[in-house]
Formats: structure tokens, sequence, C-alpha cells
């Protein structure tokens, strides 16, 4: 590639080369089949997302003027009858091509997005402590002194308060604020409807009595469909403390293989292998 | 509720996704490139062959405005062949017979050759290996299906020929004929599932079942696993851990 080449996609911003184009639709359908193939929260990809709505946002855009050049035409005079005759037939079907192009990429991005709120909804617990230990600072033990030191604690305080934290990975922002306000009103109605009728030591939401952790969290260890796409992948076999890796079977390029998730996670974060 | 619908994609998602496919398609009128968010499409010249995404292929058939050229694969000669060998060859009697290369990898007639992965850049700077539906698998070959590899079902072979007989069919070669063909071919399985060569709709029939099969053995072994992690760790603090591991609780299978 030439140096041109690069400061002319610069340039010309998000989504003005066409390779990257059907690239980035390419990496979003890949995307959209393993968030759904995985129980866990795969992390947000920011820069492909941000991309993929702006090209959604310009494409509704040059949908609705193509729309309102044909409606604001002027009817056929003798004068331009030949140039409409030759011009419309084509607009409606150019039209009706972008708009199934366009719902096609939305149903995608809606199904994406539901299936990750779905996952959210179910373990948001696991993921605020997740993102409240990713970011190891005053957040953590703002909300642990708080509750200590009130004498009545609610399901609220075990919330973890993530206004601080500087990383959502794996969730986007907006995503992290939705499962922080949602596990506060779950947490204030379990609160209002029956925790607080508990005794003081039972009303946390986060409690670990008896070495069980009452956070659920999504099961890494279920099997996947996998294609594999790089030479050689091997898959590790985790062991219980998560440096133990051992190396399983080496899945050979173009094999298909059920696997547990866990022992390819690193291999699909470098794009070795796919799931299926 | 968010989201009512299981783990993985379903059959009509599947197809969705078979519709990404390209195929070549003949016009029958002109239309001007397209910028779509699936990438570009190129200009429309007839009589001109074009390589369109199936969904579009699809809608410019149903409106007469575009002949399909049938996939090289998808006709009564390559998909007897591939019978033959689900059939008949000994290596693929109880499995799938393979699939076609991915880019990079050598085809079955150069077995021995180490595969090379190639890899395109995504504008992130993350690697990219190309696979179904984005590889030209259905598309028609100018020479025919007799070139030098052997022909080979591609990922999405049952919803492009369904798709392909259900509204194209007469620009098929003898679509009776294709259409019994692909009947066959599923049944020929003999017990045993290697999934390698597996296709898209396969995968999602089998799903359920398989993870379902191997989540449950995986339950049923976590009491085993953990006394045999147990043992590991005391071997290992003890220094006696000679290497020797039990064969007999694996994390992977292949069927």
């Amino acid at each position: 590639m030439d140096i041109d080449d690069i400061l002319a996609s610069v340039d010309h911003g998000p989504g003005a080369s066409p390779e990257s184009t059907s690239l980035d639709h390419q990496s979003l359908t890949r995307f959209w089949v393993s968030e759904r193939a995985v129980s866990e929260v795969l992390p947000w990809p920011t820069a492909l997302m941000d991309r993929m709505m702006d090209r959604v946002r310009m494409q509704i855009e040059s949908i609705e003027d193509i729309a309102a050049s044909s409606a604001d035409a002027p009817p056929p005079t003798t004068h331009n009858q030949n140039a409409n005759a030759n011009h419309n037939p084509n607009l409606n079907l150019r039209l009706s091509i972008l708009q199934t192009d366009l719902a096609r990429t939305q149903y995608i991005i809606r199904s994406l997005l539901r299936t990750r709120l779905a996952k959210l909804t179910k373990y948001s617990m696991h993921y605020l402590v997740k993102l409240s230990s990713t970011n190891q600072n005053l957040s953590q033990s703002q909300s642990q002194s708080q509750s200590q030191s009130q004498s009545q604690p609610t399901p609220e305080d075990s919330v973890p308060d993530i206004s601080a934290i500087a990383s959502f990975d794996p969730l986007s922002e907006s995503e992290a604020s939705f499962v922080h306000a949602h596990q506060k009103l779950l947490a204030s109605h379990y609160s209002g409807s029956f925790m607080g009728a508990f005794p003081r030591q039972l009303r946390r939401l986060d409690d670990n009595a008896g070495g069980t952790s009452m956070i659920q969290g999504p099961e890494t260890r279920e099997v996947v469909f996998v294609r594999c796409l790089g030479a050689a992948v091997p898959v590790l076999v985790v062991g219980e403390g998560e440096q133990e890796e051992d190396i399983g079977v080496t899945m050979r390029m173009g094999d298909v293989w059920v696997v547990r998730w866990e022992g390819v996670k690193a291999a699909w974060l470098k794009g070795e292998v796919e799931l299926l | 509720m968010a989201f009512p619908l299981p783990r993985g994609i379903t059959p009509s998602e599947i197809g969705f996704l078979a519709e990404m496919e390209m195929v070549t398609v003949v016009p029958r009128q002109r239309l001007e490139g397209l910028e779509l968010l699936g990438g570009p499409i190129e200009p429309l010249v007839p009589p001109r062959r074009a390589s369109l995404p199936l969904w579009l292929a699809l809608l410019l058939k149903r409106q007469r405005r575009a002949n399909i050229m049938p996939p090289s694969w998808l006709h009564p000669e390559p998909l007897n062949l591939i019978l033959e060998v689900e059939s008949q060859h000994p290596d693929y009697r109880d499995a799938f017979s393979p699939p076609p290369p991915l880019p990079g990898q050598p085809s079955i007639r150069d077995d021995g050759l180490a595969p090379t992965a190639r890899p395109q850049y995504t504008p992130d700077g993350n690697r990219y290996y190309a696979s179904p539906p984005f590889l030209p698998q259905n598309t028609a070959q100018t020479e025919g299906f007799s070139s030098r590899d052997p022909p080979a079902l591609p990922f999405h072979w049952v919803e492009m020929g369904n798709m392909l007989l259900e509204s194209a069919s007469d620009d098929l070669v003898e679509p009776d004929q294709i259409r019994r063909l692909l009947k066959d071919l599923p049944a020929t399985g003999g017990g045993g599932v290697a999934l390698t060569g597996v296709g898209a709709m396969e995968v999602g029939e089998e799903r359920g079942f398989l993870t379902g099969v191997v989540d449950n053995l995986r339950k049923i072994g976590a009491s085993k696993e953990q006394a045999r992690r147990e043992q590991m760790a005391e071997q290992r603090a003890n220094g006696a851990y000679d290497g020797a591991q039990d064969e007999e609780e694996e994390d992977y299978m292949e069927f």
C-alpha cells in the first residue's frame, strides 16, 4: 500500500474505502454469530461498531434523499418524459435494493444488541462486579465502606458503584450504565418486596457465605462449534488455577470441532478460529 | 425479555447468512453500481456476468431482471461424484466429504503440503481470515466444474441448493435430478459424525443435541475431573509428577 493511499483513506473518514466497508460487514456478521454462540458477553468492538453505526446513519440519509428526489420529480411533461421513463424504473429498484441491504444490516445489529442485553440482565451482578474489580480504584472501597458504616444495610448497597470507572471492557459504555441501572432497580424491588424483612446479614446480593458465591456468571466451559482458520491452532486445556494451561489437540486449517469455549477463546480473540 | 431465542443462530438465520454468499448472475438490464452497507455492488451491464450476493441475485431474479448461473457444484455430475465419494469412499463413508479448501489451504490432491493462512487486515489492524459465506464457493466457474480440484459441497450447500431450486429452478441444469441428488446427500452418513466438511444447516440441526450431549458428559465428568486435578496438584507438590496423564477425561471430542 502506498503512503498516499493511507492518507487518502484517513482523509475520507470512516466508510470511505470500499474494502473497509465489506471487511467491516464481514467482521460484524462474524461477531454477531459469535455473540449468539457463547453464553458470555464478548468484548465490545468499539471502533467497528462506531463505523457501522455511522454508515447506517449515512445510508438512511442517502435513502431519504433518493426517495425525496423521486417524490419531488416534476410530473412528466412532453418535455422531459423520456428522461423520466429512463430514470424512474431503476430508481425504484435502487431504492428497494438499498432498503433491503439496510434492513439486513439493522437486523444483525438489533439481534446482536438484544443478545447482549439478555446476557447482561441474566448475569448483571457478575458483570458489575467484574467491571468494578477490573477498575481497581476508589469505587470499590467506597461502596464497601458505605455498606459497613450504615446501620441498616439494604440490597442496593451490594450493587457495585461504577460511576468512576475508566474501562467498560467487555461492555460498551451504554451497556455498563444500563446494567447498573437495571441492577439498582432490581435490588430496590427485592428490598421493598421481601429482602427488607430479612435479617440484616442476609440482605446482600453478593453474599458468598459458606464459600458459595451468590453471583451467577456465564458458563465458559460450555462447548461451541468452531472452524479453524489459522494454519494450526492448539486447544488449551485450562486448569483450575487460571495460569496452568496444557495444550490439548491441535486443530488444522479448515477443521470443524466441538470444543470448550474457554479452550479456544484466546485463538478467537486473535481471529484464528470462528464460531459457527 | 430482551431476547427469546436460544443460544446459537437459528435455521432461518443460517438461511440469512447463506444469502450473503456470492453467486454469478447474467443481468438482463443495466444498473449502476451501488454502495451498500455490505460492500460495493459492481455496475450491471448485460450480457456481462457479475458477482452479487445471493439475496440481491434472488431479488433481481424474481423481477426477471437477471438470470442466476448455478454454482459450479450444483450440477448433476459433480453432485453424483460427491454422492459417490460419501457413500463409497472408505475414508468418508461415515463422515462428510471434504469441504472446499479455505484460501491458503492445500486441496485434497496436494495432501502433505502445509497450509499457509493468508490474513487480511481490518481497519483496526486485526487479522481477518475470510471464511464462508464470504468466499467465492458458489460462483459459476468459467471453465465448468472440471477444474483441477474435485467438486466439493460448500458450507451453505443445503440453503443454497434449496433457495435456487425454489426461485431459480429454470436457471438450473436438470433441476429435478438435482433435487433428487440433494435429498440423497444427507442420508448417506452412517452413524458417526466427523464435523469437518459439515454444512451450516447441519450444524444448526445438531447444535442442540451435540452441545447437550457434550455438556452432560462434562457435568458427569466434572467430579472426576476435580479429583484428577487435586491428585495432579498433590503429585506436583510432592515432586512426583511424571507427566503420566489419565487419558480417560478429554476436554475436547471429535465426533
